[in-house]
């Protein structure tokens, strides 16, 4: 009876056992089918179309042309201004939205009694489509109806309404500013989450010092967010380099190519153009430029850490 | 200056500066909610006018039971700006909510349970696993969009929600997992280890002690699934043909590049699109700074 109670038990072990090793790889299985899924064969399939010839108005003939395509791309015209256009674009959103960001996440924090209001509203501009972000703005700058004109005129401080989206320099602006809008709250509740992680101790040992707020916010505060600005920053890069939706709906990559990014290079190759050749191996260079900035960010926080 | 005048005039400064921002976060929306009760000829005026004249649901009417605004018998030639699709916008929400809600809830079903393993089991592979599922966001959506299509064309699931739902998943899942497995990684690991002598297996551990422990962080990785589904524009535009699978940003977008379209209507498809996100933005949002703040926890 004793012996049979052992056995059973000893069973009973050797099968959690069994099962104890086999369940991290259940519970991770569906999951990884499904990324595996939608991973492995696309990039197989990107790296096989941009070595040959894929013009989609001359679907009988695809044959081999080796790095053809990548070479063609890199020297167009287009690459070189979509460039220069991608990497202003993404200096000036990045910098404008972890300085809105960490604005917004000061005045959140403080005691001003408006802070509440900004605080119901701060994250809709994220929570909404950035199709629909880019048609509201699109809509509010227009330079015959738009309200935006229509409230500086009022106001008298324009004689004539301006051509928001139809100057060069004046829709870059405008892109930049759009896109602080849609994505400055994220990067803002990321560095409020930090804040709140602050001690208030901290603070005030330092007011005691006699520490000005700036000397609190430069000695203190940022150096605590750095973790954070870190996350931001790499996150925005990636953003605002492979920004699409934005640009689709509220410039058109116009007037001109002014506001041409790379990845609307890429969308205009595969789908007006319909050479996917072009447009995937383009797309393939841009996961390399992408590859290469987030190695040289895990990089400095890597140094900083030896430092530090 | 006097140190009373100072502090008076640096908090006027912050909330002067509060109120601009809340001008600049707030005013987008609140102008599409006031526009789409106008008329379209009073849009169509210089400058226009901000708060209705003559405020109207004749734009919400036409979209829900296709009754034509009397505002555009008025003047003959706005008729032509009356584009039919907008019709197309309460169908087409409901098809983005049912995909985002079901994407949702894949990635809390197999999101969590995949983190929970990356964050305290060890097994073979781990680190492989878990720096592939990272890399797989990493190829831009442009390369990888005609495979999708070559993929959902093969499965027969072209113009069908389960599409959608398989891609956006596989879109989130990745943060999902990443997110969890931070969020996981800083409770403390005593509790569950406790379940775990006691007999659990690894599953009733997670779902009995650490489940209930981490609903912040649970709320915050639902919502982005939510958004990011609800929100997803370039996949969803061409794995779609027909209102049967058509989410609500294809059909604004396509609403929008008609040169001819309506302002009173897409102001009213605009509206009634940001519904159910500004809800959820607005009901979650401490859960979300909380559920953040728990992840990112110094260490």
């Amino acid at each position: 009876m004793a012996a049979n109670t052992i056995q059973v038990g000893q069973a009973v072990r050797r099968k959690a056992k069994l099962w104890d090793r086999v369940y991290p790889y259940i519970s991770i299985t569906l999951p990884f089918l499904v990324i595996a899924l939608f991973t492995i064969y696309p990039v197989l399939y990107a790296v096989r179309i941009s070595f040959y010839q894929y013009i989609l108005t001359k679907p009988k003939s695809h044959p081999f042309i080796g790095l053809k395509n990548y070479i063609e791309v890199i020297n167009s015209y287009y690459f070189r201004t979509s460039l220069v256009n991608t990497a202003l674009y993404t200096v000036a959103a990045v910098i404008g939205v972890t300085i809105f960001g960490l604005v917004v996440s000061l005045l959140l924090n403080s005691k001003a009694k408006t802070a509440a209001a900004l605080r119901v509203i701060i994250l809709l501009p994220w929570a909404i489509p950035a199709v629909v972000a880019g048609l509201m703005w699109k809509w509010i700058l227009n330079s015959d109806f738009g309200i935006f004109n229509g409230i500086l005129y009022a106001l008298g401080l324009i004689d004539q309404y301006l051509p928001f989206l139809a100057n060069p320099t004046l829709a870059k602006v405008s892109l930049v500013l759009a896109d602080i809008w849609n994505e400055g709250p994220l990067a803002a509740i990321f560095f409020l989450a930090g804040l709140q992680l602050i001690p208030n101790e901290l603070y005030e040992a330092a007011r005691i010092d006699g520490g000005g707020a700036w000397r609190i916010f430069r000695y203190i505060t940022l150096p605590l967010l750095r973790p954070i600005l870190l996350i931001v920053v790499v996150y925005e890069t990636l953003t605002a380099i492979l920004v699409f939706d934005l640009i689709y709906v509220l410039t058109g990559g116009g007037p001109g190519d002014s506001t041409s990014m790379i990845s609307w290079f890429a969308y205009a190759e595969i789908f007006r153009n319909l050479n996917l050749g072009h447009g995937v191996a383009l797309a393939i260079v841009i996961a390399l430029i992408t590859l290469v900035l987030i190695l040289l960010y895990l990089r400095v926080i890597r140094s900083e850490e030896m430092v530090g | 200056m006097t140190p009373r005048l100072k502090r008076t005039l640096s908090s006027l400064t912050v909330n002067l500066l509060i109120i601009f921002l809340i001008v600049y976060i707030g005013g987008p929306f609140v102008w599409m909610a006031l526009a789409s009760l106008q008329g379209e000829n009073e849009l169509l005026k210089r400058p226009p006018s901000i708060i209705p004249q003559n405020p109207t649901f004749d734009n919400y009417n036409y979209v829900f039971t296709g009754k034509i605004p009397t505002a555009y018998e008025v003047k003959g030639q706005l008729r032509s700006r009356i584009s039919e699709e907008a019709r197309l916008i309460a169908p087409a929400l409901r098809n983005s909510f049912i995909i985002a809600l079901s994407v949702m809830a894949i990635n809390l079903l197999i999101g969590t349970p995949a983190a929970y393993t990356f964050a305290r089991l060890n097994f073979k592979g781990k680190k492989g696993g878990y720096n592939f599922i990272l890399a797989s966001r990493l190829m831009p959506a442009m390369a990888i969009a005609i495979p999708y299509y070559v993929i959902i064309q093969t499965l027969k699931l072209l113009d069908t929600y389960l599409a959608l739902i398989l891609v956006h998943s596989a879109l989130t899942l990745p943060f999902t997992i990443w997110f969890l497995t931070l969020y996981i990684s800083n409770i403390p690991r005593d509790m569950d280890d406790a379940g775990l002598v006691d007999g659990c297996t690894p599953f009733q551990a997670l779902t009995k002690i650490v489940v209930p422990l981490m609903a912040p962080g649970l709320v915050a990785a639902a919502a982005f699934a939510f958004m990011t589904s609800y929100n997803e524009f370039l996949f969803a535009r061409f794995l779609t043909q027909s209102i049967k699978s058509q989410t609500g940003p294809v059909i604004i977008a396509s609403i929008a590049g008609n040169p001819d379209a309506s302002y009173s209507l897409i102001s009213v498809c605009i509206t009634l699109g940001l519904i159910p996100p500004l809800i959820l933005a607005i009901t979650l949002r401490r859960w979300l700074t909380e559920g953040l703040s728990a992840s990112i926890t110094f260490r």
